[in-house]
């Protein structure tokens, strides 16, 4: 009896989860493969015939090429922002969780600002173009670090709190500087939440559509979010081309989450229960 | 080798003095160890001589030289933690050899001084494991040898052995006098427990509410406690401590006798009491009596003893060995 209630609820469970996440998926995976008549019809019918190469191709040679500068694009921002947001906030994390002082309690609240109030963008924009960081890739890199600092800093300094201070004596007494035993003591021992925050992070700012359309504008500065507007405007839409293009742009977060998905949910727990 | 002399020191968190002005000397190749109940500031007083807490005043010498301010590693000691503090990730080896690597030591010397100090304490099949692949015992060798290769003229230990089981306990009791005898380095080690201070020190330091109670050798403190406290805290059962109408009537303020120190009958004696429970430990036996005119009253018998709980025995001490205190 027990066991048959189990199983439906287990089934129920599957058939909500194909629902929410599988089938928009295959939606517009069917719609990548269709002619742009077809695809306008917005519908689960199997294609006359599979255009899977033609769209593709289509995709990539738009707007010379558009689609290629801007996953280059998208990677540099994605791979210098982690990489500072990484060092800079186990550095945070790291001193106000070791060092009392205070300036803990304004530290504290910086954070929680950072993560419950929404930035403004105009005032951001002002700023940036006053430093001469508007339309700039620096300017978006930053952006993107000071976005995420705060979630990124709470990670870190909650699991660094697990680490015994004992190690940072010992690596005192060992004779080394406080820079020595940050990265080669303690940053070793973060892996499991540094995996999480490469994760996490590298997914949110490849995906980052609304940021990148309001401080990188222009032709040269791209990124592979702001693509989709190729396809679609006011009077006309490839959908066919739209979805392909989602597609494209789909593969390397999901790529990246199924294979680190164990590492994620590992460093997101950390530090809950000691052990 | 190295004397460490301890001048006037004192410890304050805000308000709250921890350490009230302690004056040591420890001579060079000294066992040393502070002994004294959770709080007294015994763990306090060796993170000072270590350098990981501040000294709020007074001086700190170790070969002559005023370390008072110098950080840890210019201190030449050597600290073994209770919880062993070993780098998680890295090896054995690489544990070890860390002190050593941050002061850019050619990989040739680092290896050998390595190699030595894992035959010193038969680590040498281990070098290749990390921490968490050892056992209790093996983890609290490596601690040991990462002191070892910094070549310290102090070493310091902080309840190295309060992880470890009874009888690895007693094992490791062994190696670490071994150790001390075979090095003559100077040593400091801070325990809660009175059967490490007793069997390993050379000389006990009794803390006691950030002050010294009493110096001396182990036999000097078991046989002539200056203060009940001292009485009270070593020898093991403990001494049997009564202040009150009774100790008055033995003329003192605190009266004290040892549980081996008491003789037992069953038809005359000093103090007539019942047996409340009796606790065999093989060899010997301990009793614990309801004596009418003092409270509880414990006492070591042979192991083969034939009382029970509910018999009346009279209780004679041995007037040599009683401890009468003013205080």
């Amino acid at each position: 009896m027990k066991q048959s209630r189990s199983l439906a609820s287990g089934i129920v469970a599957l058939i909500v989860a194909t629902v929410i996440f599988i089938l928009p998926f295959l939606f517009i995976a069917l719609q990548a493969v269709k002619s742009k008549s077809e695809a306008s019809r917005l519908n689960f019918a199997l294609p006359k015939e599979w255009l899977f190469w033609e769209n593709l191709v289509a995709v990539v040679e738009a707007r010379n090429y558009q689609l290629l500068l801007a996953y280059f694009n998208s990677t540099v921002i994605t791979v210098f922002s982690v990489s500072i947001l990484v060092i800079l906030s186990a550095m945070v994390g790291y001193v106000m969780q070791r060092r009392q002082s205070r300036w803990n309690g304004v530290a504290q609240v910086a954070l929680l600002m950072g993560l419950m109030m929404p930035p403004a963008v105009v005032p951001t924009i002002g700023l940036l173009q006053s430093i001469g960081l508007f339309k700039t890739m620096t300017g978006m890199i930053l952006i993107q670090v000071a976005y995420n600092i705060s979630f990124s800093t709470l990670l870190y300094r909650s699991f660094i709190a697990t680490i015994p201070r004992d190690l940072d004596e010992a690596a005192r007494i060992d004779g080394a500087k406080p820079w020595q035993i940050f990265f080669r003591v303690i940053l070793p021992l973060l892996k499991p939440v540094t995996v999480t925050n490469v994760v996490v992070q590298s997914i949110f700012v490849f995906n980052d559509f609304t940021n990148p359309l309001y401080y990188l504008p222009g032709r040269e500065n791209i990124t592979v979010q702001l693509t989709l507007y190729n396809f679609q405007s006011t009077y006309t839409s490839q959908y066919n081309l739209l979805f392909m293009n989602i597609l494209l742009v789909t593969i390397p977060p999901l790529i990246v989450f199924i294979f680190f998905n164990r590492q994620i949910v590992t460093g997101m727990t950390a530090g809950a229960v000691k052990g | 080798m190295a004397d460490l002399n301890l001048n006037q020191i004192h410890k304050s968190f805000g308000a709250l003095e921890i350490i009230k002005g302690i004056d040591l000397d420890i001579q060079s190749g000294e066992f040393v160890v502070f002994v004294g109940p959770s709080g007294c500031g015994k763990s306090t007083l060796l993170r000072m001589i270590a350098g990981l807490e501040d000294v709020s005043s007074g001086t700190l010498t170790i070969d002559g030289k005023d370390v008072t301010h110098a950080e840890p590693s210019e201190r030449g000691i050597a600290m073994v933690f209770q919880s062993y503090a070993l780098y998680p990730h890295m090896t054995v080896a690489e544990n070890i050899g860390f002190g050593l690597s941050l002061a850019k030591r050619p990989k040739a010397e680092i290896a050998a001084k390595v190699q030595a100090a894992a035959d010193t304490l038969q680590l040498t099949h281990l070098l290749e494991r990390k921490p968490k692949a050892l056992s209790g015992g093996q983890r609290q060798r490596v601690a040991i040898g990462r002191a070892i290769v910094r070549d310290p003229k102090v070493f310091l230990f902080d309840e190295p052995l309060s992880n470890l089981d009874a009888s690895l306990r007693a094992q490791m009791r062994l190696e670490l006098s071994e150790l001390h005898a075979r090095l003559k380095t100077t040593m400091v080690y801070v325990t809660h427990d009175q059967v490490e201070a007793m069997t390993m020190a050379d000389r006990i330091v009794v803390l006691n509410g950030g002050r010294v109670e009493q110096v001396g050798t182990p036999m000097e403190l078991y046989n002539h406690p200056a203060t009940p406290f001292v009485a009270g805290f070593i020898g093991s059962p403990k001494m049997n401590l009564y202040t009150g109408p009774f100790a008055e009537r033995l003329g003192c303020k605190t009266y004290g006798i040892r549980p081996e120190h008491i003789r037992v009958s069953e038809d005359s004696g000093d103090w007539r009491g019942q047996v409340r429970h009796v606790e065999r430990l093989g060899a010997d036996a301990i009793l614990y009596l309801d004596v009418e005119e003092a409270s509880s009253m414990m006492v070591r018998l042979a192991g083969d003893t034939q009382l029970r709980p509910g018999d009346t025995v009279w209780a004679s001490p041995q007037d040599s060995a009683a401890h009468r205190f003013a205080a």
